[in-house]
């Protein structure tokens, strides 16, 4: 804007020779150098890279988990029975739990 | 301004502005230097942007100023300035006073309008841009300025006859 630069401005010849002498001053000061800003980058390609390599990894790993084993029986309930020719027979049967179990007698508590 | 030419017009105007950082600061070097890097940053990571291109110096101006007063306010010399102002205003200046302590005595606005028109050969209008004053507020300050200056300087001077 044309108008800015000539605005009159009563520059005063001694005070012009003050701050002349101010900046011959301040050659001797030491500039910094230009600070190197370090650029960012704005790129978000690595977003979808870092998931995809996540995916990958799992879809790497995850079958490699060990299938959980049968776990070794832990009761073994042994029944002795009566045969067809009234001869006694061991049934042994293995189990993790006892719930499977029924007493070959629990009728007749129940019955009682 | 895309960031390549923001990264030229910055490192053209460099000296320039590390000094106006060092004027903002009452002529600290060191709180200059952490200014001035602040500014850049702001520049080129977009935080500080020009409204219109027409005056990028004045823009560049105002940014270095109004984070040199956040930083004083930071560290606390805020107030350190201001009172050493109001003290100086009213003494007289002694033989040993340096062009700096002489600037140093004004209040801070009349100093960095005095620095910018004188210094920075910066018009009114422009000083007015970077305080974000009306023209005659900043006239105010440039006239009362030069008064004590001048004043002052002819005062040191009856030291060295």
């Amino acid at each position: 804007m044309p108008s800015v630069r000539h605005m009159n401005i009563n520059k005063d010849p001694e005070l012009k020779t003050f701050f002349q002498e101010l900046r011959k001053q301040d050659e001797q000061l030491i500039i910094p150098p230009f600070p190197e800003v370090e650029k960012k980058s704005r790129s978000i390609w690595w977003i979808p890279a870092g998931i995809a390599a996540t995916l990958l990894l799992g879809a790497f790993f995850l079958p490699l988990e060990k299938s959980a084993e049968p776990t070794a029986p832990e009761v073994l309930i042994i029944t002795l029975e009566e045969g067809p020719n009234q001869e006694l027979q061991f049934h042994i049967q293995e189990t993790n739990e006892m719930d499977i179990w029924e007493s070959p007698t629990a009728s007749l508590l129940t019955e009682y | 301004m895309n960031r390549n030419q923001l990264d030229t017009f910055l490192r053209k105007h460099h000296q320039e502005a590390f000094l106006w950082a060092r004027q903002c600061c009452g002529f600290d070097g060191e709180l200059a230097k952490d200014v001035i890097q602040q500014v850049y940053l702001k520049v080129l990571e977009g935080k500080a942007r020009m409204k219109t291109e027409a005056h990028p110096k004045t823009w560049l101006f105002s940014v270095i100023r109004f984070t040199a007063i956040d930083e004083l306010r930071r560290k606390g010399k805020w107030q350190e300035v201001e009172i050493e102002e109001d003290m100086a205003w009213e003494t007289e200046p002694e033989e040993s006073d340096s062009h700096e302590s002489l600037i140093r005595r004004l209040p801070k606005m009349q100093q960095e309008v005095l620095l910018m028109v004188f210094y920075h050969d910066m018009t009114l209008e422009e000083a007015a841009q970077v305080l974000q004053l009306h023209i005659g507020t900043v006239r105010t300050h440039y006239d009362r300025g030069k008064k004590k200056l001048k004043e002052w300087i002819e005062t040191r001077k009856t030291f060295e006859v």
